[in-house]
């Protein structure tokens, strides 16, 4: 029943992106995130997309594995390309009209471009964080990034120590939950049958065993902490430090350089473009 | 003063409640090996989050190396030099990988980075799990998850380490696996082994044994003492370990044979020149 869990799903490996600082991921992560949502033009649209080819290419991640993980999304992606496809109002003439449904020529774009930056977003962010980026090492970058906002007091320490823990016990919990479902199978429990409300009913009596116990390991993980001389985040050092070299600086600086040029395609047409070119050449 | 001392030590969870423990006056040499026993719900577990200062006593003092556990000001360094293991491994690792978690006092200590190095290397040579150093935590067994909790606390290099009940979850090899570490500890690095348990061979291990009942101590001696007074432990509802039981019921049934046998080969061994000398009279 859990076993498809694909949270945080990390592929060991040895890629470009692999090898990358996390912290400098995380910022490639934001200027990206700004790319994929801002091209709005077709050559930036363009761009974009080639990047995240780019991405998905130097990852090493295999094809099979990244279709696989955009499987669950299929039903949001083709409810967002119909709705673009069959409610956008364009001018002119509709292209199909056929009693109510009206399909314009700025609706068939929208969509697709609707589509191509949904399936970047996912795709372009899993293969640059979730599958090559370990949950320790991107937790230490959360805190490393955000730490100048400990100066204003934000507990950033806290925050990542709190998300390592939660990762550490993920396989924890889950092994206990079987083992709930199994003791409560032993009872006679029902899980599969009934209507939705009766199946929800039915999660009752594993979700409480659950927190019971999961309050009992943390006020023990806590003893246990405070025995290690755990004090919180101030004069803490750290076995593993992070590095970024020559190459992570030219990746940030390129994926800079190209969400600029992002901005500025935006406002390019065609024409201008080999325009351009020609007084170049 | 004795390494860990405690004076008329009593505690309640709150002051509602029936106190826990009743007035205990302990002393426990550096480098010793000892066992509490008592059955559940006497206080044992207690008492050793007691001497490592997790709690504080409601009435008397316990003093870690002649600080006194209920001064906050050395709270810290009460911690270093007495470590824990608990009973749940699952329970008390931090990290997801092996190595990391064992960096995980040092780093709170704020030593540098060549330190943790070396102690986390050291620890996991200790536990003989160094093949394991960049492996997942919850893919290890459950002995092995244990021989982690116990380097995580000999990375923080303590003079004493308490093991309240950490064998009771484990299986018997994992068992082994701890108790023999216990004793490496021990009688290698001059560790002072504290270890709470309700497993009679485990304890049979140790220099010395106080049994508890009630929040009190009701003996205190070595294992041969203690497990000579078969009658006393069972009004306590302890078990003795099987090899005492048998010869303490082969006295009582009229054989001249010595009390206090705790391995089974003495016991043979013990049989053996009996039979001798039976058939040398004969």
């Amino acid at each position: 029943m859990l076993k498809d869990v694909t949270f945080g799903q990390y592929y060991p490996g040895n890629s470009l992106l692999h090898r990358t600082d996390p912290r400098i991921k995380l910022i490639i992560l934001v200027e990206y995130l700004v790319l994929v949502l801002v091209a709005e033009s077709e050559l930036a649209a363009l761009t974009s997309l080639a990047f995240t080819g780019f991405l998905i290419a130097v990852s090493g991640v295999r094809f099979s594995v990244l279709i696989k993980s955009a499987k669950p999304l299929i039903f949001v992606l083709a409810f967002t390309a119909i709705v673009n496809l069959f409610f956008t109002v364009g001018e002119g003439e509709p292209l199909v009209s056929f009693y109510f449904i009206k399909i314009y020529q700025s609706g068939i774009r929208n969509a697709v471009m609707m589509l191509l930056r949904l399936l970047s977003l996912v795709l372009g962010t899993s293969v640059l964080i979730s599958f090559t980026t370990s949950p320790l090492e991107l937790t230490d970058a959360i805190e490393s990034v955000l730490s100048p906002l400990k100066k204003i007091k934000v507990p950033v320490h806290e925050f990542a120590m709190m998300m390592s823990i939660a990762l550490r016990f993920i396989p924890t919990l889950i092994e206990e939950t079987n083992k709930i479902i199994s003791a409560q199978k032993a009872r006679c429990a029902d899980f599969e049958s009934g209507n939705l409300l009766k199946r929800l009913k039915a999660l009752i009596p594993i979700l409480i065993p659950l927190f019971v116990s999961a309050v009992r390991r943390a006020e023990e993980l806590a003893d246990a902490m405070e025995c290690r001389c755990y004090h919180g985040g101030e004069g803490r050092t750290k076995l593993k430090v992070m590095k970024s070299d020559a190459k992570d600086y030219v990746f940030l600086v390129t994926v800079t350089l190209i969400t600029v040029a992002v901005f500025f395609l935006n406002r390019l047409t065609w024409s201008e473009v080999v325009g351009f070119c020609a007084d170049i050449f | 003063m004795s390494f860990i001392e405690a004076q008329g030590v009593e505690f309640a969870y709150s002051p509602e409640e029936d106190k826990v423990i009743n007035g205990i006056d302990l002393k426990i040499e550096k480098g010793s090996y000892v066992s509490i026993i008592g059955h559940n719900g006497c206080g044992k577990s207690t008492l050793a989050k007691l001497l490592c200062g997790i709690l504080l006593p409601s009435k008397g003092a316990i003093f870690v190396d002649g600080m006194n556990t209920a001064d906050e000001d050395k709270a810290f360094d009460i911690r270093k030099k007495c470590g824990m293991v608990f009973q749940n491994p699952d329970n008390q690792l931090v990290a997801s990988v092996v190595e990391e978690d064992i960096a995980f006092a040092p780093e709170n200590l704020g030593l540098p980075r060549e330190e943790i190095r070396k102690r986390v290397d050291a620890a996991l040579a200790t536990v003989d799990m160094t093949e394991h150093a960049k492996h997942a935590t919850y893919k290890l067994s459950g002995g092995q998850k244990q021989r982690i909790a116990i380097a995580g606390i000999l990375a923080m290099q303590p003079e004493c380490i308490v093991f309240d009940e950490a064998t009771a979850m484990l299986d018997p090899t994992g068992r082994k696996e701890i108790v023999s570490a216990m004793k490496r500890l021990n009688k290698e690095m001059g560790m002072t082994v504290i270890t709470i348990t309700h497993y009679m061979n485990e304890a049979v291990e140790a220099d010395r044994i106080i049994v508890m009942d009630h929040g009190k101590i009701i003996s205190d001696g070595t294992p041969q003492e203690i497990f000579s007074e078969v009658e006393k432990l069972q009004s306590v509802s302890l078990a003795v370990p099987q090899v005492t039981e048998l010869m303490y019921l082969l006295e009582k049934d009229g054989f001249d044979l010595p009390r206090g046998i705790l391995h089974a080969m003495d016991a043979a061994d013990v049989i053996e020149k009996f039979m001798r000398r039976q058939s040398e009279n004969d």
